[in-house]
C-alpha cells in the first residue's frame, strides 16, 4: 500500500516541477522576439500538450505517459529553434532552459526503478540536453543551459531513487514499532482481562461504593469502615499484581494459579447476602477444587442466581445445594418465593443471559431455570471439574 | 498497614524519566513520534549531495566568467563563506544527531544571508543579475539542508525572503528588456524552487509515512479476541480500581467522616456508575471499533455500527481484508474531493432456519455487511478495494443517490458463539 503512496508522491511531484518548468518557458518563449513570431504558436500549443500529459504522469503510473511527455517536450524545444541555423535570439537558450531542466527532466523523478525506465532517463536527458544546446549563441554543445539540464536530470533521478530507498529504510523501522504495538496491545489486554476477571472483588467493591454513594447512612459505621478497608486492601492487591479472591475470613487467598478451594469462598458469598437481607443455607460439598477460571464463572453464575433470588423472589431465604460427581459440580439454588413463566420474563431483566449463560458456557458449564408462578423457582448451575 | 500510602505510581513515574532528560527522551503516542525518526534524516542526506552537486556546478560557472567581474573578491568572499556554512552544518547536523538548535539556525541563515550580499556586490556592476548570480543560488540550495529539521514554515519564510532579495536586486541593478527578461525570472525561479520542491516533498514522505505507520499499528487489532478491551479502556479501567482504593482508604482510615458528606458520596456514585459500565462495555467492543477509534485515518471517516458484536467472528483474513478495503476507501486522491464518510453495518444474522439443513458437518454462517460510502463515484473506487472485498466475502455493489452501497456476506465457519443462547 506504501508503494502506492510512494509512487503517488513522486508522480504528484514530478507533475508540479514539470508544470512549473512549462509553464515558465511558456512564460520565456512568448516574450517578444525570443521565437520567430510564425513559429510561436505551434510551440505554444506543444507546450500545452505537454502540459496535459504532464498531468496524467501525476495520476497514472503508466510509463507511456512519461514517453509521450519527454516526445512533446523535446518536440517544442526543437520547434523553437525554427528556422534552423539563424542567428538566434540571446534570450532563446536560457528561456528553454526551464523547459529542459524542469519541465522535461521533472518526470526523472518517477524513473528510477527498472531498466525500461532507465532507459527512458538516458533517452529524455539526452535528447533534451542536446536540443537545449543546439540553441546556444557559440554553435558549440556547452553551453550554460544545457548543461543546468542535464545537471536537473541527474538530481531528478537522485531524488527518486532517494526517496525510494527511504521509505524502504523507514518501513522496516515501522514494522519494529507495529511488533513492539503488537506486544503492548496483547500485554494490555492481558492486563485488562484480568482487571475484568476479578469480578467477585469488584462485585464486592461496587456494593460498598453504592453504599457510600448513599453517604453510609443505614449501615454502622464500624462496619462500613471495616468493609471499606477490606476493599481497599483487595484492590492494592490487585494493582500490585496478583488477583485476590474474598474469603470470609478476612485474610485474602493470593494463589492466582491452578485450584482455589471452593469452601471458603462460599462462605464470603453467604455472609454477603446475609448483610442485605437473604438467608443462604449451603447443604452439601464443603470443600471442592477448581480451576480458578471455571470457580469465578461458578461463583459469579452463584452470586447472580442469588441474587435473583433477593430481589425478584420476595423471600428471605434461599437454599444452595451442592453437589459433586466424577466430573462436574452442581448446584441447585432453590427458593420459595413468587416465581414466574419463563417464557415471559426476558433474558435481560433476569442477567441471565451476558453474566450466567456466557459466563458459564466459556468454561463448558451450564444453565437451566425452572420455575412455575407461586412455587418458586429452582435454577440449576453446571461446571466441569 | 491499611493506612500505607501508595507510593508506588510517583516512583514509578519518576524511574521512567529521569529528572534531567527533558525533551530528548519524551515520546508520545507512536504517531506522533517526530518524524526524523522514520527517515527523513536520511533525506536530508540526499539533499546535501544534491545541494554539494549543484555548488560544484555554480563554481564552475563563476570560474567561467572570473574574467567578467570587475573585482574578483567579493564574489569568491561569497564562495568561500558558502563552502564553510555547508560543511559546518552538514557536520555539526550529523554529529548532534539530526537536530538543529535556534541560535545555530539563525547564525546559518545570518551567514546565508551575507552569502547572497557578497555575491549581489560583486555581480552589481555587470548589470545583469539573471546571468552573473552563482553563490546566491546555490544558497538558495545550501538553504534546504534545513528542510528536514525546521518546521516547513521557516523554510518557506527563508526561501520567502531570499526571491524578494533577488527581486529587489534585480530591479536595481538590471535594464529589463525582452532579451534580459527571461534570464531575470528564471533566476528567481531557481532561487524559489528549491525550497517548494523540498518543503513539498518532505512534507508529502512524512505524512506518507506517518499514515503507514498508523496503518501498521491499527493493523494490530487483527489478531485481537473476539471482544477486546482495547488500548485506552485497559488504562482507564486500572485509573478506576485506583480512584476507589484511595475513597475506600479515605474511608477506612476515617479521613473521610461518616456519614460521608455529600461531594465525596457523588464521587463514590460516579465511580460506581463508571466502573460497572467499564466492567460490562469494555468486553462488548470489536476489533473493527477498536481500529476505527484508534486510527487517525479511520477515525476520520468511518463508523460502525454493529450492536451484536459480529465482527469479531471474522477471521484474521476476513478481518485483514477488511481493514484494507476500509483503508483505501477512507484515502481520498485529492485533497479537493467532498467529504467522505463511510458507514459500517453488521448484522443482523439470517434466522438459521433459512439455511440448508444437514448440507454438510461443517456450519458456516453468514454475516451480512454492508458498507455505504457517501461522496465517492463507483468508477473512482479504487481496485485494490474490490479485490480486498474479495477476501471478506460475497460481495454486491449498488449506486443511489450519490451513494456506493457494498453488500458483502461474510461466511463465517462454524461460530460457536455467534448465536444468542434460545
Amino acid at each position: 500500500m506504501i508503494e502506492r503512496e510512494r509512487k503517488l508522491l513522486l508522480q504528484r511531484a514530478a507533475r508540479a516541477f514539470g508544470l512549473c518548468g512549462v509553464m515558465l518557458a511558456g512564460l520565456c518563449l512568448s516574450l517578444p522576439g525570443v521565437v520567430d513570431a510564425d513559429v510561436l504558436p505551434s510551440v505554444l500549443i506543444l507546450l500545452i500538450a505537454q502540459a496535459a500529459a504532464l498531468v496524467m504522469v501525476g495520476r497514472s503510473s503508466h510509463l507511456g505517459w512519461v514517453v509521450l511527455t519527454i516526445v512533446l517536450g523535446c518536440g517544442a524545444l526543437a520547434l523553437a529553434q525554427l528556422p534552423w541555423g539563424q542567428g538566434a535570439s540571446l534570450a532563446l537558450p536560457i528561456s528553454l532552459a526551464p523547459l529542459g531542466a524542469a519541465g522535461l527532466a521533472g518526470v526523472g523523478m518517477v524513473l528510477s526503478e527498472g531498466t525500461g525506465r532507465w532507459l527512458v532517463w538516458a533517452g529524455g536527458t539526452l535528447g533534451s540536453s542536446l536540443l537545449v544546446a543546439t540553441a546556444g549563441p557559440t554553435g558549440g554543445l556547452v553551453s550554460t543551459p544545457a548543461i543546468a539540464t542535464l545537471a536537473s536530470w541527474v538530481i531528478m533521478l537522485i531524488i527518486g531513487t532517494w526517496v525510494t530507498v527511504g521509505v524502504q529504510r523507514a518501513l522496516r523501522r515501522i514494522d519494529g514499532i507495529g511488533r513492539a504495538h503488537l506486544v503492548e496491545r496483547q500485554a494490555s489486554e492481558t492486563e485488562a482481562q484480568r482487571r475484568q476477571g476479578a469480578r467477585l472483588l469488584h462485585d464486592t467493591v461496587l456494593a460498598t461504593l453504592t453504599l457510600l454513594a448513599h453517604s453510609g447512612v443505614g449501615v454502622s459505621a464500624d462496619a462500613l469502615r471495616q468493609q471499606a478497608e477490606e476493599d481497599a486492601a483487595l484492590l492494592r492487591q490487585l494493582r500490585l499484581g496478583s488477583t485476590p479472591m474474598p474469603r470470609f475470613s478476612g485474610s485474602y487467598s493470593l494463589e492466582p494459579v491452578a485450584e482455589t478451594p471452593l469452601g471458603t469462598t462460599l462462605e464470603s458469598v453467604k455472609n454477603r447476602f446475609g448483610r442485605m437481607g437473604l438467608d443462604v443455607r449451603w447443604h452439601g460439598t464443603g470443600q471442592v477444587l477448581l480451576p480458578s477460571d471455571v470457580l469465578d464463572a461458578f461463583l459469579l453464575a452463584l452470586t447472580e442466581s442469588l441474587e435473583n433470588v433477593r430481589r425478584h423472589a420476595g423471600v428471605e431465604q434461599a437454599d444452595v445445594t451442592i453437589t459433586e460427581t466424577q466430573d462436574s459440580l452442581r448446584a441447585v439454588i432453590t427458593d420459595a418465593g413468587a416465581g414466574f413463566t419463563p417464557g415471559d420474563v426476558t433474558d435481560e431483566r433476569l442477567g441471565v443471559a451476558e453474566s450466567i449463560v456466557a459466563r458459564l458456557r466459556d468454561v463448558g458449564g451450564s444453565a437451566r431455570v425452572f420455575s412455575t408462578p407461586g412455587a418458586g423457582t429452582t435454577v440449576i448451575l453446571e461446571v466441569p471439574r | 498497614m491499611s493506612s500505607s500510602p501508595p507510593p508506588e505510581e510517583s516512583t514509578l513515574g519518576g524511574s521512567i524519566r529521569p529528572a534531567g532528560a527533558r525533551s530528548s527522551t519524551r515520546r508520545g503516542s507512536p504517531t506522533s513520534t517526530h518524524a526524523s525518526a522514520l527517515g527523513s534524516g536520511f533525506l536530508g542526506i540526499g539533499v546535501a549531495i544534491i545541494a554539494a552537486l549543484q555548488s560544484m556546478l555554480g563554481i564552475a560557472l563563476f570560474m567561467s566568467r572570473a574574467g567578467d567581474y570587475p573585482t574578483l573578491l567579493p564574489a569568491v568572499g561569497a564562495w568561500l563563506l558558502l563552502m564553510v556554512t555547508f560543511l559546518g552544518l552538514t557536520i555539526t547536523i550529523s554529529a548532534s544527531g539530526e537536530r538543529l538548535p535556534d541560535w545555530l539556525y539563525f547564525f546559518f541563515l545570518a551567514a546565508l544571508a551575507a552569502v547572497v550580499w557578497l555575491d549581489f556586490v560583486a555581480i552589481a556592476p555587470l548589470d545583469d543579475v539573471g546571468r552573473y548570480a552563482t553563490a546566491s543560488i546555490s544558497a538558495g540550495f545550501v538553504l534546504l539542508i534545513i528542510v528536514t529539521l525546521r518546521a516547513q514554515w521557516e523554510v518557506l519564510l527563508a526561501t520567502g525572503a531570499l526571491a524578494i532579495a533577488f527581486v529587489i536586486a534585480i530591479l536595481a541593478t538590471t535594464p529589463l528588456t525582452p532579451a534580459t527578461l527571461p534570464a531575470q525570472i528564471i533566476v528567481v525561479a531557481l532561487a524559489v524552487g528549491p525550497g517548494l520542491t523540498g518543503v513539498l516533498l518532505v512534507s508529502g514522505f512524512e505524512r506518507m509515512l506517518k499514515r503507514e505507520l498508523d496503518r501498521v499499528l491499527v493493523q494490530s487489532t487483527v489478531t485481537a479476541p473476539r471482544l477486546a478491551v482495547g488500548m485506552l479502556a485497559s488504562e482507564e479501567l486500572a485509573r478506576l480500581d485506583q480512584d476507589a482504593e484511595e475513597l475506600l482508604d479515605a474511608v477506612a482510615t476515617g479521613r473521610a467522616a461518616l456519614p460521608l458528606p455529600a461531594d465525596l458520596s457523588a464521587r463514590a456514585s460516579s465511580l460506581a456508575t463508571e466502573l460497572r459500565l467499564h466492567l460490562i462495555e469494555g468486553r462488548r467492543e470489536t476489533w473493527l471499533r477498536h481500529a476505527v477509534t484508534e486510527s487517525e485515518h479511520l477515525g476520520r471517516r468511518v463508523a460502525v455500527s454493529d450492536p451484536a458484536a459480529l465482527a469479531g467472528l471474522l477471521d484474521s483474513t476476513q478481518r485483514d481484508a477488511l481493514l484494507a478495503a476500509l483503508w483505501l476507501l477512507a484515502s481520498d486522491p485529492a485533497a479537493s474531493a467532498p467529504q467522505r464518510i463511510i458507514d459500517v453495518e453488521l448484522g443482523p444474522l439470517a434466522s438459521p432456519a433459512s439455511e440448508p439443513a444437514g448440507s454438510g458437518d461443517v456450519t458456516a454462517t453468514i454475516i451480512p455487511l454492508v458498507i455505504t460510502v457517501v461522496g465517492i463515484k463507483r468508477n473512482r473506487v479504487d481496485p485494490g478495494v474490490w479485490e480486498a472485498l474479495d477476501r471478506v466475502g460475497r460481495y454486491s455493489d449498488s449506486t443511489a443517490n450519490g451513494r456506493l452501497c457494498v453488500d458483502v456476506d461474510c461466511a463465517v465457519e462454524n461460530p460457536v458463539d455467534a448465536t444468542r443462547p434460545s
